[in-house]
């Protein structure tokens, strides 16, 4: 050790003493011959020669000495970084690069992190779980919603688990807290749910299960953020009393600030499960803790053999040879649906990098063959094999560590950006962050990038033939090439994954945006509102609100008609069962999307009505029960004869079919094939519900849309008709505004955003693609500006210069394309769940695509010989 | 470095130089001239390998130097044996024994 500083530190004094040894070293061996007889010249050559030189003998010491090594690579490393200073364009390209596609995979494999990889921040996360369903022939193999009868079978016959429900998604409730009313997120929980979580309010307690029974005491836990800004972390607000859903609850607890999902209401109220109503159908959500000393085999046969009777039910309502269920990690059933597409992306972001790595594989080459003069020189002088390699690569980990910082800093900016695309609540995470393992990541890929990318170049110096590099001063340039046009076709083939994946995205966007509307959006403004309160539970005091509160919206100036639905188009719709009441379709049984609707509904959205009429206000509570069904449902019920006259049975209520009208696309519910299709729709009177119960319920779901026609301009709009509802009643709050277009953006926004995102890196790809074109072709003009000056001398045009020196560039991405189109052949199949209204294999978008790369690719040809076109040959001749 | 790894010909020379500083400190010369007289010219020890395999050896502490002036008035860097090189040339002397014995053994049994 203490040589070793010595070696260091007192390194002149040791190189002298070394000299001064070695010197007289010479001299004695030299007096030797002289005393022996030999000439005194001759002898101290004689000596010289013995000794085989000076400077080896230094450097075997030099290599014997401890701390050699380090001194030698710190030699390199400030070799290195003035090699990259030296080159701020040569630098500049490598670390841009990186930057682009180490950022692109780092803000990926955030979300992948944050997603898939991290656990749960619940205690003992892998022993949380949901129970999917498996049907036998459909192949459906996904969430599952419970019924009431479902919960009793699996909270009494299912010893493994532990479970609790909740209501699937959250309700939007009014809320009174402090004076004024307040649009909240309602989550409803059964009473041991935040015990499965293993989650404690962070002040006052949990629901009994007294409370969780119906008629329970009314109790509310509230979400920290709640209690922040509504309340101002008031600790006394425990025991006191607001107003949810019309009614007096009492405050019962707070939940810590750092609660993520399923927990992401902003308040919570007991679910109080039952087999009726909301429990009569499948509704709640579930969610499972294994018990001490159970297995999840265990639990799947105890959940299988207590539903047995219920699964045999289900398959023949669905028509299912057989129905099984099982259990999943929490995790794994949050992100059943993101899941995959976040993982296609990652592999995405992973051919960015490879073609990345072919880009810089190319720069790299011909950084080497330009520095052939000095490398040579080097080994020339007796430096190694090893010592030239070491020195490229350590260059190349400067590079890539330079490249892999800019990059986790393009990241960032990336994942900020991405992450402010996504909805509210989009990602069931609590937050998205370049914790340790993004930053280990993206070190670890900008490392393996410059192995990579490094490999090519080092290969290329080992097949390095001194002699013939010292006389014509480049190490293998020209042969090498036909590497680089491999590289290059492989990385234009990538390329035309990318783009024909994100070009069959966005057909299957512009479909979804550009289906017939089957209505007007033009001057249709929208609000929300809950409903889901005690004051309107009663039918006849939901009636007299909709009649006052549309009459005083159609009172603001320029407003034609106003009308309230239980849905629009665009968006979810209850899903209800009717019987066929007569005909020949007598007694069949139909699922059916339902809305309630008042009259001027159709007129207010300009539904075109095709048969009949539609509602009046003579269809009241006293009146004949009507309905108006759409043009699906008259042609998949009654084969597309006249619906109008038909009768059909809801319960115990017998309803005439009065009209019908055109199909409005829908978001999918009863048949999901596409995220926006027409289904079969029944509307019936707002006015006719009497049953208190059921209008309860479709309130717990549904927030039912004021919807206002204009001849006036929508700006202002919004306010005139949150002053019109509060003229009627004061204490309900709009929810939210929105044009019809809003609508349609919120129901296509996974499809948004897949076409943002994959669209993003396509691009990225392609503008590689076009620098790795780009470089190649003006290497091989500055290889040949010679040659090139001798044809334009012996006659050939300048076009024809460029010409030959253009085409290897469009002869490989021609290649390039040609086997893209072979890889897309197999690749985009995998895409044949994300599309809709678009084949796999889409002619108009592949053609597309080839005139993009081939625009491209000439493009990327074209600027770097067009200094061809400024070569004066005379010049270029007279350089050499 | 310990003992047991040095290899069969670089222990041959740390032993061969161990032993030639064993009478007394001698220059680099010196020591190579020892060399091939002890070995009656068998091997003749380069600079090459000399140089480094000295430095070598003094940085495992088993060689001391110090500049002196040699018979004939030239400056001159005199290495000795130091305590731990005094035991290294026995545990060398005694290991190359064995080794030796063992390879006549080999070579005349076969």
């Amino acid at each position: 050790m203490r040589s070793l500083f010595r070696n260091l530190i007192g390194k002149k004094r040791v190189e002298r003493q070394l000299d001064d040894e070695l010197q007289s070293y010479v001299e004695l061996a030299a007096d030797e011959k002289i005393a022996a007889g030999v000439p005194p010249e001759e002898a101290r050559r004689r000596a010289l020669a013995e000794m085989g030189g000076v400077e080896p003998v230094r450097q075997a010491v030099r290599d014997r000495r401890a701390g050699t090594r380090l001194e030698t690579l710190g030699q390199d490393v400030r070799y290195g970084w003035r090699q990259i200073t030296r080159n701020p364009g040569f630098t500049a390209a490598v670390v841009v690069t990186l930057a682009l596609s180490i950022g692109a995979n780092t803000a990926i494999f955030s979300i992948v992190n944050a997603l898939l990889l991290k656990g749960l921040p619940f205690p003992q996360p892998d022993r949380l779980g949901t129970i999917v369903r498996q049907d036998g022939d459909s192949g459906y193999d996904g969430p599952h919603g419970i019924s009431g009868e479902q919960w009793d079978l699996l909270r009494d016959d299912v010893p493994a688990l532990y479970a609790a429900l909740s209501s699937r998604g959250s309700n939007g409730v009014n809320m009174e807290g402090r004076g004024h009313a307040q649009f909240v997120t309602d989550d409803r929980i059964s009473a041991h749910f935040l015990d499965v979580l293993g989650v404690h309010p962070m002040i006052g307690r949990n629901f009994t299960e007294a409370e969780d029974q119906p008629n329970g005491a009314r109790s509310v836990i509230l979400s920290f953020r709640i209690w922040q800004e509504t309340f101002g972390m008031d600790r006394a607000i425990l025991g006191q009393t607001i107003h949810l859903k019309g009614e007096p609850y009492t405050v019962i607890g707070v939940l810590p600030r750092e609660s993520t999902a399923p927990l992401t209401g902003d308040v919570y109220t007991p679910l109080r499960p039952s087999r009726s109503g909301e429990g009569g159908g499948t509704n709640y959500g579930v969610i499972v803790r294994l018990r001490d000393g159970a297995t999840w085999q265990q639990a799947d046969a105890q959940i299988n053999r207590a539903w047995a009777d219920w699964a045999k039910w289900l398959a023949g309502q669905i028509h299912a040879s057989r129905i099984t269920f099982y259990t999943v990690s929490l995790k794994k059933g949050q992100t059943a649906v993101l899941g995959p597409k976040v993982k296609a992306l990652m592999l995405a972001a992973g051919l960015i990098l490879l073609i990345a790595c072919a880009n810089l594989a190319g720069l790299t080459m011909v950084r080497v063959s330009r520095r052939a003069g000095e490398l040579t020189t080097r080994m020339a002088l007796g430096a190694s094999h090893w010592r030239v390699q070491r020195q490229l690569w350590i260059e190349n980990l400067l590079l890539a560590l330079l490249g892999g910082a800019a990059g986790i800093g393009a990241g960032y900016v990336a994942l900020r950006g991405l992450l402010s695309l996504l909805p509210v609540d989009f990602l069931p995470v609590s937050g998205v962050s370049l914790d340790g393992r993004v930053l280990g990541f993206s070190f670890a890929a900008s490392l393996l990038t410059s192995v990579l990318f490094g490999m090519l170049p080092a290969l290329t110096l080992k097949r390095l033939d001194l002699r013939s590099c010292m006389a014509s001063r480049t190490v293998a340039g020209v042969e090498r090439l036909g590497l680089r046009q491999a590289l290059i076709a492989g990385e234009v083939a990538l390329t035309m994954v990318l783009l024909a994946g994100s070009g069959l995205l966005i057909r299957t966007l512009i479909y979804l945006e550009t289906l017939p509307p089957g209505f007007n959006p033009q001057g249709v403004m929208t609000a929300k509102a809950s409903l889901d309160d005690a004051r309107y539970h009663d039918p006849s005091r939901f009636r007299q609100l909709l009649n006052e509160s549309t009459a005083a919206m159609e009172r603001i100036p320029g407003v034609k008609v106003a009308a309230v639905g239980l849905s629009l188009p665009y968006e979810l719709v209850l899903n209800d069962q009717v019987t066929l009441a007569d005909g020949k379709e007598a007694g069949q049984q139909v699922g059916t999307d339902a809305t309630y609707a008042t009259p001027g509904y159709f007129e207010a959205l300009q539904i075109p009505l095709l048969a009949g009429r539609t509602f009046t206000a003579d269809d009241g509570p006293n009146a004949q029960d009507v309905v108006v069904v759409n043009q699906t449902f008259a042609r998949k019920f009654y084969g597309g004869a006249n619906a109008v006259g038909r009768t059909i049975r809801s319960g115990s209520r017998t309803a005439v079919i009065v009209g019908e009208v055109g199909d409005t696309p829908i978001a999918s519910g009863l048949n999901p094939v596409a995220p926006l299709q027409t289904e079969e729709t029944m509307y019936f009177p707002a006015a006719q519900i009497r049953d208190a119960a059921m209008l309860a319920l479709v309130h717990t779901w549904f927030q039912p849309s004021w919807i206002v026609r204009t001849s006036g301009p929508l700006e202002g709009l919004t306010g005139q008709m949150q002053r019109a509802m509060a003229s009627v009643d004061p204490g309900l709050p709009f929810s939210g505004f929105y044009a019809m277009k809003d609508l349609l953006a919120e129901t296509l926004a996974t499809q948004r955003l897949e076409v943002a995102l994959l669209g993003a890196m396509a691009a990225l790809a392609l503008l590689l693609s076009a620098l790795g074109i780009f470089a190649l072709v003006a290497n091989i003009v500055s290889l040949r500006t010679r040659e090139i000056g001798i044809r334009i001398a012996l006659g050939s045009t300048v076009r024809r210069a460029m010409a030959t020196v253009a085409m290897p560039g469009i002869k490989w991405s021609a290649i390039g394309m040609a086997l893209g189109l072979v890889l897309c052949v197999g690749a985009l199949r995998a895409m044949r769940s994300v599309l809709y209204g678009v084949k796999v294999y889409d002619l108009p978008s592949l053609a597309a695509v080839v005139a993009v790369l081939a625009a491209v690719t000439l493009l990327a040809v074209t600027i770097p010989t067009l200094r061809i076109a400024y070569t004066d040959p005379s010049r270029t001749l007279r350089e050499d | 470095m310990s003992p047991k790894q040095t290899n069969l010909l670089q222990g041959t020379l740390d032993l061969l130089i161990l032993r030639a500083l064993g009478a007394g400190e001698l220059h680099g010369l010196g020591i190579s001239r020892r060399i091939d007289q002890m070995t009656k010219g068998t091997f003749q020890v380069k600079p090459g390998s000399l140089f480094p395999a000295l430095h070598r050896m003094e940085e495992a502490g088993w060689l001391s130097s110090l500049w002196g002036d040699s018979e004939n008035n030239r400056r001159a860097k005199y290495y000795r044996l130091t305590k731990t090189g005094r035991a290294q040339l026995e545990v060398e002397t005694e290991q190359w024994q064995t080794i030796a014995l063992a390879m006549a053994n080999a070579i005349r049994t076969s």
